[in-house]
């Protein structure tokens, strides 16, 4: 996933005839399977010996969102909170009437936007 | 996994004559669920309906398939795309009863994609099939991010891999329709209290069905055919 993110990017910067890249901002849904820790290490190891090296990675988290198809609630999670499950369990069930949910955000893997440096005298 | 696509929106503002930012707003994720779409809409087309099957490996997906087969080919023509990191022994396994069965390797990605099972769609015949049951490699986690394109999805859990599966792997059961607790044959041997793991599904996802199951004997896999209503 994040060689995805450096590829994008270094296609973006390419496009633009950037010389190097400043920051780059991402969004991450919290029901993705992604880890920051791991997104900002491999990133790391992979913008090493391009434009992109010493760029600054700027990571937003989103919480997961769902949605009610009987009350129309639209909100976090419910979370079945019995001591048996050790954590709070989330669940589909709809914490206001009790119906059942669909998830409707917190999916995203996002390259919302970068920061290029171009050359100086460059049109745009 | 092909580069996700990008979509440039607009330039947002140029700072200090040097620093531009781009307002991307490309979404990796979302580029493999526009193909799961795609194949979704081709299967839609030649009224093929597609079935994933997920579940830890081990976990007796391709027992279940294999048994499926076997009770619905005289009612449709089947078809399985069965994805595993390098053999094509399973495949084997399904073509056996009948069914054509497309192994897609994946070398070492421990998930199936929307990009890999559109391009084993395009080496079927569609016209000659009614039903395509796509099993995932084995793997409770990733297959949980990434759509193909199918109308439901099968989790299958056995009480060989322990009473907390369930609860460990919320997000791949909310993705559930029907949930099968396989290998019941062993859950005393195993002192797993199977009535529990159901529980945990149903309080995780109260819209999957669940059927407990012995996929080498063929026990229970009537109420996962009925669970999808074949």
């Amino acid at each position: 996933m994040t060689s995805q993110i450096v590829e994008n990017v270094l296609r973006e910067a390419r496009k633009h005839n950037a010389k190097g890249v400043a920051e780059v901002h991402l969004v991450i849904g919290k029901l993705t399977f992604l880890g920051l820790e791991q997104v900002r290490f491999s990133y790391k190891v992979l913008t090493e010996g391009t434009i992109m090296e010493n760029s600054k990675l700027f990571i937003e988290t989103k919480d997961g969102v769902v949605k009610c198809g009987s009350c129309g609630y639209e909100g976090s999670f419910n979370y079945e909170d019995d001591p048996m499950y050790h954590i709070p369990l989330p669940t589909l069930k709809c914490p206001k009437c009790g119906g059942t949910v669909d998830i409707v955000g917190g999916r995203e893997c996002l390259i919302k936007n970068v920061k290029l440096i171009l050359d100086e005298g460059c049109q745009h | 996994m092909r580069p996700a696509v990008v979509y440039l929106k607009e330039v947002v503002k140029a700072e200090a004559g040097e620093v531009y930012d781009i307002e991307l707003e490309a979404d990796i994720l979302e580029a493999n669920r526009k193909l799961a779409k795609k194949n979704r809409e081709l299967l839609r087309k030649y009224d093929v309906k597609a079935i994933d099957v997920m579940g830890a490996t081990g976990s007796g997906k391709t027992s279940l398939i294999e048994k499926m087969v076997q009770a619905l080919i005289g009612r449709y023509r089947i078809a399985a795309f069965k994805g595993d990191l390098t053999t094509t022994i399973d495949a084997e396994r399904i073509k056996r009863h009948g069914a054509e069965a497309v192994p897609i390797t994946t070398g070492k990605e421990c998930h199936l994609d929307a990009n890999l099972v559109g391009k084993a769609l395009r080496n079927i015949d569609l016209k000659q099939i009614d039903l395509l049951f796509i099993e995932n490699v084995g793997n409770l986690i990733c297959p949980a991010e990434f759509p193909l394109g199918s109308e439901q999805r099968i989790v299958v859990v056995s009480v060989t891999e322990g009473p907390y599966m369930v609860i460990k792997h919320p997000f791949i059961f909310m993705d559930a329709d029907v949930v099968v607790i396989n290998k019941m044959d062993l859950a005393d041997a195993m002192g797993i209290d199977v009535k529990k793991l159901e529980m945990d599904v149903k309080t995780i996802n109260p819209k999957a069905s669940v059927a407990v199951t012995n996929c080498r004997s063929g026990e229970g896999v009537k109420k996962v055919i009925e669970a999808l209503g074949l």
